[in-house]
């Protein structure tokens, strides 16, 4: 199936069977490795990217359903000025140590800022509860998209 | 072989139905779960896939007078933030997984996969949910409760879909729901139990209850309900252990990897005995 | 470098990892490369009577025991696994063959038409039924004395004993297992996930049979570990190394998350008896402890790790007479491994619980108890080594107290009620520094180099990885702060054994206080020699602190150069209704030494707690007939954002003098007190004595209403 979507705002196209996974798409297709499979079954959010404004697995989503869509993954966010103050932030607040959960954590902290600039802590656990995490325990990373949300007033 | 079909309307979708075995599939957090293959291998589908989820026609809601609609494309997160929504199915919906899955899960696909421990179902058996199912030139609406007939297992023919929720006009002033999962986010129901009211005074106007994951389909008894309509708090209090007892007999849960068949019945029962003798007597003045 | 050493500083490879920059290893491609797929054994104990592999199409390959060049047997400390079956097979998932190829629907095609015939033979699961079995299903018992505990057990005016258990953990490191394999110029090359380069290297020369300078190991970006890439991947290396000799072409093989979770190697169950003499003044005058440990179908590392339990078995308690006896029994189950505190958690938790369900059984408030028995500088550990430095736990016990208001609410809670079952539990605990026993200086033999550069910079050259624990920007800080040069101006790559020396694995927390201490000599001599070259080396091999005295036929002596020390307060809630536990709050007071960097320490702190959260309560693993029950991260579930409390922590002043800038270690410790210091705080709930982790609701159902 011929598939067109926007990837990283940028109109592309893929000819493919409509049922591979979005995220072997990405990694192979596009070589956009920054999507990392941590489990394949929805279950960690090391495959999270943005699509149609919201963060989905897309190990879940069959590329042939984002026709027309806007996909968005970690490439494609870490050229603005919202990810350097979530960059800062996490590298400030120790929510970094071996990296692969973090380009996840990244896109789903970014949703949420944009929907609810000024989290409280409550808030910010459940719009990362589907992102997991076995380094750093969650509180360096819920301290860094604190930090992110104070420094970054105005952008989100 | 066409590995999928992607329908321009609901009307095309059946069409495709009517002339091909086809797998639907909405927000596929259930099916690309189950069917998943090796890394970098698409998901196993013996049958085309017929894309459902960006029929806008699918994720209609409409607030009627007497009845809430909602279409079975509608996603846990669009429902989530649609101010027709009740609040008791909010409490529930929050619930389910994580933001990464509500973003993509549908009602209808909770209700298709039809998971002994789908967590929508028991809300909707105790709402009276009535199902709108289609097919090409046809289609038919049945209460939910005959729509699962067994874990995995609808009335759902070759050619249909799921097109709509019906919720009748309710009025409750008691609700409680109690999921127990594994854990505090993302987790399967080991158990759940949900229970609607309307106390007025003293009186139990009108009572529903229904337990998830604790048996092949959502357990609620209208007639255990019954017995309970009308009564005052002290008739209430003698009549507790009966009901316990009377519900006992319907809850028959398994063991799996994830929690005992003792640990599912009595938590069960505890929760019911909660919901009567302190929810509910609470309400009672 | 400016400040004190353990200022923090933002971690050198936050902003690639961040980004989405970093390479791991599934991130990366060869030219030509093949993918791999193994199959498994479906038996837990089978002798395989032949293998009918379909016909094959040009450019796949079927690689097994007969691609082995060398010996087909993972070097480790006891060889007993094959890298591929060879004629039989002890558990469910033991790998037989890979088949390679370039597409990977073809592999999987070709993976399911092969027929195993198998000669089914009576498999062995669980540790009762081994221990029936006799000596060929044990792998290693060990039994160790102090003192006389005979005698003291026959003067005994009270004896009081119980048992204790602890489950399976699965590491679940957010990267799966995965290696690539390539064979060029007459050398082989692994890239992977790992934290041992050299341990990999020195299982390839043997499964190869080649000379050590055909083999290349390089480490890979690595995306956690915790002891779950200790020794696997060694069996992975073979297996790629084997194909792309045999293809001739690059072979990757990553696993999927729910193949990890099944096959590869485990955290150790446990069953721990103790049983104290106590005298006719309520003293306890001897322990007898007893530790089993399931090693499942290959003892691998289990020696070591049933050591170390035993040489933590009495905690932080000085017991005067002890006999500590110590098995590993073999299960046709998945093989156990290494997992953070290796051996050391379940000791503490089977120890920790005791002292308290002794102090109820006197009727003596259990934490004035236990600071009555708490081991001294200059008192004699189990293994009748000496205490040569200060237990500061008296002190953090004080701080710990008083963050959490431990007794006030543990005398409230202890009232308690029935309607709301509030608990709060203490643990202490410690974590011996380093290689058990002698293997520093017997077998690690650890080497780190120092390069200079011409431009002025200076490269680490070791064996040690980075697996999100830090050393990246530890040992860049120990360089950097030795030489006085800006950090920036220290390079660490991912280590290539081609270029680096063996500076031993990546584990037992060695990094920081061994490696690091050796880097810290070497860029003093750097310092010293500064201008005698534009570019020169300097090597350094370890030296034993001259006061340990080991002697590893008997295990008597120091088992550690040093001790890191801990204590935690765990508050919990128990719902009265489902019997869930909601933790409410952590404290934390701990003794590394000197902190090399403080956010650093706070990560493995507040990683190592909520991992030991994990284990104490929702981690659960169950082996039924060889099959482990929870098999994907559906069902073996770990703690999410939402499951992490409040944890509040701080560390106690204190200066090792052979650690680098006087730091100890760190990893494991953290978390290591939880799981006690939880079941303690459900005991103070519940008022029930708490014997097994996980705590589960269901477990606590059973616990509290009994069997109807």
């Amino acid at each position: 199936m011929r598939i067109n979507f926007f990837l990283n705002d940028k109109e592309v196209q893929v000819e493919t069977d409509p049922l591979r996974r979005l995220l072997d798409v990405l990694r192979e297709d596009f070589e956009l490795t920054g999507v990392k499979e941590g489990c394949g079954e929805g279950e960690c959010g090391a495959c999270t990217v943005v699509l149609d404004g919201k963060i989905v697995n897309s190990c879940l989503i069959p590329v042939g359903t984002v026709e027309g869509s806007q996909v968005t993954t970690i490439e494609g966010y870490r050229t603005t000025e919202r990810y350097r103050v979530l960059q800062d932030a996490f590298a400030e607040a120790g929510a970094v140590q071996c990296g692969f959960c973090t380009p996840g954590f990244v896109m789903a902290a970014d949703a949420m800022l944009r929907k609810t600039p000024m989290p409280n802590e409550d808030e910010i656990k459940e719009a990362i509860s589907g992102n997991l995490c076995r380094c750093t325990g969650y509180n360096a990373i819920v301290e860094g998209i604190k930090i992110a949300s104070r420094k970054g007033r105005g952008l989100w | 072989m066409v590995r999928a079909f992607r329908p321009e309307s609901v009307n095309h979708a059946l069409e495709i139905m009517s002339e091909n075995q086809v797998i639907p599939l909405a927000g596929g957090t259930d099916l690309m779960v189950q069917r998943r293959a090796w890394s970098g291998l698409p998901p196993r589908f013996e049958l085309p896939v017929l894309f459902i989820d960006h029929l806008e026609e699918l994720q209609l809601l409409r607030k009627e007078e007497e009845q809430l609609r909602i279409c079975a494309g509608c996603t846990f997160t669009s429902l989530l933030e649609h101010e027709a929504v009740p609040w008791e199915f909010k409490i529930v919906i929050a619930q389910i997984a994580c933001p990464q899955i509500r973003n993509r899960g549908t009602i209808g696909g909770n209700i298709c996969n039809a998971s002994p421990a789908g967590d929508t179902l028991p809300l909707l058996y105790a709402f009276d949910a009535e199902l709108a199912l289609v097919r090409k030139n046809d289609s038919r609406k049945l209460p939910i409760e005959e729509f699962l007939t067994g874990p995995g297992q609808t009335v759902l023919e070759k050619d249909e879909i799921l097109k709509e929720i019906v919720i009748p006009v309710y009025s409750f002033n008691t609700f409680f729901y109690r999921k127990v999962g594994a854990r505090r986010a993302n987790s399967c129901s080991k158990l759940s139990f949900t229970g609607c009211a309307r106390v007025d005074g003293n009186k139990i106007t009108d009572i529903r209850m229904s337990f998830g994951a604790v048996a092949p389909t959502i357990v609620r008894s209208r007639e255990i309900e019954a017995r309970l309509r009308g009564k005052t708090g002290k008739e209430l209090n003698k009549l507790i252990p009966e009901i316990i007892d009377l519900y006992a007999e319907l809850i028959k849960p398994i063991e799996d990897q994830r929690c005992t068949i003792r640990y599912r019945k009595t938590i069960s029962l505890k929760l019911l005995h909660h919901f009567l003798g302190d929810v509910i007597m609470a309400k009672m003045t | 470098m400016k400040g004190k050493i353990g200022d923090s500083m933002k971690r050198v490879d936050a902003p690639e990892k961040t980004g989405g920059y970093a390479s791991y290893i599934a991130d990366m491609s060869f030219e030509g490369m093949l993918h791999a797929k193994t199959l498994r054994s479906t038996k837990p104990r089978a002798r395989i009577k032949s293998i009918r592999v379909p016909d094959i199409p040009k450019g796949y390959f079927i690689v097994d025991k007969n691609d082995v060049p060398g010996l087909n047997r993972v070097k480790l400390i006891v060889d007993d696994q094959p890298f591929l079956a060879d004629e039989e097979v002890n558990y469910i998932g033991e790998p037989i063959l890979l088949v390679v190829g370039p597409e990977k629907v073809k592999i999987e095609r070709i993976l399911s038409e092969i027929r195993v015939d198998y000669e089914e033979l009576v498999p062995v699961f669980t540790m009762e039924e081994a221990e029936q079995q006799g000596s060929e299903y044990c792998f290693t018992e060990y039994e160790i004395v102090k003192g006389n505990p005979i005698p003291a057990f026959e003067r005994a005016s009270d004896v009081f004993e119980d048992e204790y258990r602890t489950g399976y953990q699965e590491h679940i490191y957010l990267e799966p297992q995965g290696v690539i394999g390539e064979y060029g110029n007459g050398r082989v090359t692994v890239w992977g996930s790992m934290q041992c380069p050299y341990y990999v290297k020195n299982a390839l020369i043997q499964g190869m049979g080649w000379e050590e300078d055909r083999i290349r190991v390089v480490q890979t970006t690595t995306g956690g570990a915790f002891g779950g890439k200790e020794d696997y991947p060694s069996i992975m290396a073979g297996h790629v190394a084997f194909a792309a000799v045999k293809t001739g072409k690059p072979v990757k093989l990553i696993f999927n998350r729910d193949e990890d979770i099944l096959c590869t190697t485990k955290r150790h169950p446990s069953v721990i008896r103790i049983k104290t003499a106590l005298d006719e003044h309520r003293q306890i005058i001897a322990m007898e402890i007893d530790i089993k440990l399931d090693g499942g179908a290959y003892e691998g590392l289990s020696s070591v790790v049933l050591q170390r339990a035993m040489f933590t078995s009495t905690g932080v308690y000085h017991i005067p007479n002890v006999r500590v006896k110590g098995k590993v029994l073999k299960t046709n189950t998945v093989p156990t491994g290494a997992f953070r505190g290796f051996g050391g958690p379940q000791s503490c938790f089977a120890i920790e619980m005791h002292m308290w369900s002794l102090a109820v059984h006197l009727s003596e408030d259990p934490l004035d108890f236990k600071l009555h028995y708490l081991i001294r500088k200059g008192d004699r550990t189990v293994t009748d080594g000496v205490m040569r430095h200060d237990v500061k736990l008296p002190d953090m016990i004080d701080l710990a107290t008083g963050m959490s208001d431990f007794r006030t609410k543990y005398a409230a809670f202890n009232k308690g009620n029935d309607r709301v079952f509030k608990g709060i539990g203490m643990s202490l605990f410690n974590h011996g520094c380093a290689f058990t026993g002698s293997g520093e200086k017997d077998k690690i033999k650890a080497k780190v180099k120092l390069k200079k550069r011409a431009d002025g910079s200076v490269e680490i050259l070791v064996a040690n990885v980075d697996m999100g624990q830090g050393p990246m920007t530890t040992l860049r800080k120990i360089i950097a702060q030795a030489l006085d040069i800006p950090v920036e101006k220290v390079i660490y790559e991912n280590p290539d054994t081609d270029r680096v020396p063996d500076s031993g694995p990546t584990v037992a927390s060695r990094t920081v206080l061994i490696v690091g201490g050796l880097l810290e000599k070497a860029a003093r001599q750097l310092r010293a020699e500064w201008d005698k070259a534009p570019e020169f080396e300097v090597l350094k091999q370890y030296e034993q602190p001259p006061y340990i005295e080991w002697d590893q036929e008997t295990f008597k002596g120091d088992a550690y150069p040093v001790y890191s020390w801990g204590t935690n307060v765990v508050e919990v809630e128990v719902n009265p209704i489902t019997y869930e536990i909601k933790v409410i709050e952590i404290w934390g007071v701990y003794d590394v030494g000197t902190p090399i960097d403080e956010r650093i320490i706070q990560g493995q702190v507040e990683g190592g707690i909520t991992q030991g959260l994990g284990y104490a309560t929702i981690e659960v693993m169950n082996s039924k007939d060889g099959v482990l029950q929870q098999g994907s991260v559906t069902d073996y579930v770990i703690p999410t954002s939402m499951d992490s409390p409040k944890i509040h922590h701080c560390l106690i002043k204190s200066y090792f003098e052979y650690g680098p800038f006087g730091a100890k270690c760190a990893g494991e410790l953290p978390f290591t007190g939880i799981a006690p210091a939880l079941a303690a705080a459900v005991q103070n709930a519940l008022k029930i004595p708490m014997r097994s982790i996980p705590v589960t609701p269901e477990y606590l159902l059973e616990a509290v209403e009994g069997a109807h």
